[in-house]
């Protein structure tokens, strides 16, 4: 581990050498795989369609003798459901049904519209409607109190199975949980690369979430421009940054182990959120700075993940194709070994606590526009599930070793974790034992496999 | 050959480990014990749709706070319970004070199609985006306990403690403690609104019926038992004539309690509470807190099922339904039965 030939085998990090390695890298990838496999089929279940293609297998269900029904098609006001009726109501049109009615809303409207309706109208043959509306309880009330619906039908679109773990917008649902974490996980994996830990990217979330929402707010309130909005978010990475970069000088000048260094800046840095905030959320802005978090303009991938995925490619090409980011490897490896053969070590390690603090600043703006708010208790314990995203995706906590798309794997199988346990009902409280069991196993897995790789090499070259 | 296939198996262990995990949690995935099975067609032996089947079945998607204060425990009990009587499915997570993962629960509820979701918001004005979220998606929205302070997002109906009625019995309840003079202190947890009522009315009744009393101190304790002992130390150090404390909540309490028998000043500090867990129960029956307004938890996840129960039939909701707290003192407490049995 300490020779110099070492050093250079581990400056190639991105060519496994020998079988163990490649299935230690891809079994990450098999972990992932079975896990969506596995909440694939635990959610596998009945799925009554809405929308247009609702509408559509809910009129083919009709028969012929439904022509001069008196039908109200009921639906809720959302823009699936709005299809979903438009839709339905133009199809029966076409179709020759004579006595088409429509009803849009709440159950306390829909209600009240119906009850109106058999008084002007008379009876109700038949009720098309969704399967959420379906749920309510307002027909069969109706049924038993008012005599225009006694013999009143009620469909639904004949169903079909599904899984909601693969659907896509589940599957957009969990990219997005995971932007922010893995978006910080980049700069996490660096530092974790030169044998570092960052602790302070938790409250430097809140940090820059409270600063973006007060900037924006000093700057222009509710009626900002975007302009301003991106000033002030820049602003805020920008001071994360500039923290992260006083937690580079206090290790590398002042030989302060990062653990205890980025640990005090994590309470500087959560005591200024409070400070900045005065112990409140700041909501005072544009609707419109929801962009970044809640928008999707590209093939409606939210805007997070599409800049996670960018932030992604451009980190592996900087590790793999620069010197660069060799260089953060080779300290990593053996920092004695690097600063000997010409590296500037301290600058390298500078350099990943800026990159950390940057990409938290980042996850704080990204969190502060998902919630178009910015509050200091963003982010608490936040650091754990990027450093546990970073292990769990390969990368040694020793430093030299690792990957960065190993990162994105090690924090897409914690958003699958998570979320998978949401949509399977698993206690909150089992959540934690079966998170905690998980980043466990994966740490464990790592020591198993750096013993017997070790044992592999000095078999292969004696 | 040998290290080839033990590096192998090493690979291969994680995977057999996450395989066992869920295996444990399948068998957690099913519903409450007694719930009626779904109306809809069965599944044959298809895969455990028990808790899963969420258009098939009606659920209710619940987020609390916290689950480490048993308040919302009890709430969400209580909420499974009604649930179960009226052929609800109900899921209850935790936030865990973090509005991002609370956002998270939200979607998840939204992609699960519930149908209606109950919050009590980590952040009182955060919590916007993830109703809006849901106010698209149709999925009506009940608060529970904490407000929601956004006014862009539609919430059908808040159910929640008459928090500002309560603090005024807990102002009482320390103008009696103290005999109306004195320095008082407050272990407070500013963010959440309903604790801002609590103070609110406690301040209230202080400053119209004891002008006696000065208000020395008003510390954030977390609302947790651990910040509360670190405040109420520095309030002991600070204050050494100090009368009564005032904690918004039990753990607060606990908290306070616990530091002033560090101090050795049981007795001569008075703490009022607020909440009513049955661990604050005894210790009013033991005299270490004076007395405090009890909350219902059990009552609010009631009244909020019984509430989306009402909605769904297409009944008017009131947007506002509070649940009155009431003082439980010593002369409560020596007659309570929950006590006596133990």
């Amino acid at each position: 581990m300490s020779d110099v030939p070492n050093v250079t085998k581990e400056m190639e990090p991105s060519r496994p050498s020998n079988l163990p390695a490649l299935l230690a890298r891809y079994g990450m990838a098999g972990v992932l795989l079975l896990l969506g496999l596995f909440f694939t089929w635990a959610t596998y279940h009945e799925e009554k369609p809405t929308g247009r293609p609702g509408a559509e297998a809910l009129f083919r269900s009709l028969s012929a003798t439904d022509q001069q029904a008196h039908i109200v098609v009921v639906a809720q006001q959302d823009a699936e459901e709005t299809e979903f009726a438009t839709s339905l109501q133009a199809l029966l049109k076409e179709g020759g049904y004579a006595h088409v009615s429509a009803v849009q809303g709440d159950p306390p409207t829909v209600r009240q519209a119906l009850e109106q309706r058999t008084q002007a109208e008379g009876a109700v043959d038949l009720i098309l409607t969704t399967p959420a509306c379906r749920q309510w309880t307002v027909f069969d009330s109706l049924k038993t109190n008012n005599p225009g619906f006694a013999h009143t039908r009620i469909e639904i679109p004949p169903s079909g199975k599904t899984s909601v773990f693969l659907s896509a917008g589940n599957l957009r649902n969990v990219s997005d949980q995971i932007a922010v974490i893995a978006i910080i996980a980049i700069g996490m994996t660096m530092v974790i690369l030169t044998g570092g830990i960052d602790l302070s990217v938790g409250s430097l979330i809140a940090l820059s979430a409270v600063l973006t929402a007060w900037l924006i707010r000093a700057w222009g309130g509710t009626g900002a421009s975007g302009a301003t909005m991106v000033a002030a978010s820049l602003t805020a990475i920008l001071a994360c940054g500039l923290v992260g970069l006083f937690s580079g000088i206090m290790i590398t000048q002042f030989k302060i182990p990062p653990f205890i260094a980025t640990l005090a800046m994590m309470q500087v840095a959560s005591g200024a959120a409070y400070i900045v905030a005065q112990g409140q959320s700041i909501n005072a802005i544009p609707p419109s700075f929801i962009w970044l978090g809640r928008g999707a303009n590209l093939a409606s991938l939210p805007n997070a993940v599409v800049l996670m995925l960018f932030l992604y490619l451009a980190a592996h090409l900087f590790m793999t194709r620069t010197t660069s980011g060799r260089y953060i490897y080779a300290v990593g490896g053996n920092p004695e070994a690097a600063r000997l053969s010409g590296i500037r070590t301290k600058r390298t390690l500078l350099f990943v606590y800026v990159v950390s603090g940057l990409c938290a600043g980042l996850g704080g703006v990204i969190t502060a526009s998902q919630l178009n708010a910015g509050s200091p208790t963003y982010g608490q314990a936040y650091e754990l599930y990027v450093i546990a995203s970073v292990v769990v995706g390969g990368t040694s906590l020793v430093g030299g070793e690792g990957f960065i798309f190993g990162t994105l794997i090690g924090a897409f199988i914690i958003a699958v974790i998570r979320n998978g346990m949401n949509l399977t009902n698993v206690e909150p409280y089992k959540q934690k034992v079966a998170l905690g069991l998980v980043i466990l196993g994966a740490v464990l897995l790592d020591q198993l496999r750096r013993t017997s790789s070790q044992r592999w090499s000095r078999r292969k070259d004696p | 050959m040998l290290t080839r296939t033990r590096a192998f198996a090493h690979t291969m262990a994680l995977p057999a480990m996450a395989l066992t995990l869920f295996a444990l949690q399948g068998c957690n995935s099913n519903p409450p014990p007694g719930s009626t099975p779904p109306p809809g067609p069965s599944t044959g032996a298809a895969p455990p749709t028990g808790g899963s089947g969420a258009a098939a079945k009606k659920t209710i998607g619940v987020s609390v706070l916290t689950l480490e204060n048993p308040f919302f425990k009890i709430m969400g009990d209580a909420m499974k319970a009604e649930g179960e009587k009226n052929g609800f499915d109900v899921i209850v997570t935790s936030g865990d004070k973090d509005a991002a993962k609370q956002k998270d629960q939200v979607n998840d509820f939204i992609v699960k199609k519930v149908s209606a979701i109950v919050l009590c918001p980590c952040d009182s004005r955060a919590v916007g985006a993830a109703i809006s979220a849901a106010n698209t998606a149709g999925i009506p929205v009940f608060t529970a306990d904490i407000a929601s302070l956004d006014t862009a997002s539609k919430v059908v109906s808040h159910i929640a403690t008459d928090n500002y009625a309560g603090g005024k019995l807990a102002g009482k309840a320390m103008v009696d403690a103290t005999g109306g003079k004195g320095k008082v202190a407050i272990i407070d947890f500013p963010e959440a609104e309903s604790v801002q009522q609590r103070t609110k009315g406690f301040k209230e009744v202080l400053a119209a019926q004891a002008p006696g009393i000065q208000i020395v101190s008003d510390l954030d304790g977390r609302a947790t038992r651990d910040d509360a002992y670190k405040a109420a130390q520095d309030i002991l150090q600070k204050n050494p004539d100090i009368a009564g404390i005032f904690c918004i909540n039990d753990p607060t309490a606990f908290g306070a309690v616990a530091a002033i028998e560090k101090a050795g000043r049981q007795g001569k500090v008075k703490v009022i509470s607020f909440d009513g867990q049955l661990e604050a129960k005894k210790a009013v029956k033991d005299g270490k807190i004076y007395g405090e307004p009890i909350q219902y938890p059990d009552q609010i996840g009631q009244k909020t099922i019984q509430s989306i129960v009402k909605y769904m039939a297409g009944e008017k909701v009131d947007p506002l339904q509070l649940i009155p707290t009431t003082l439980y003192t010593k002369a409560e407490a020596d007659k309570d039965p929950d006590l006596v049995k133990k």
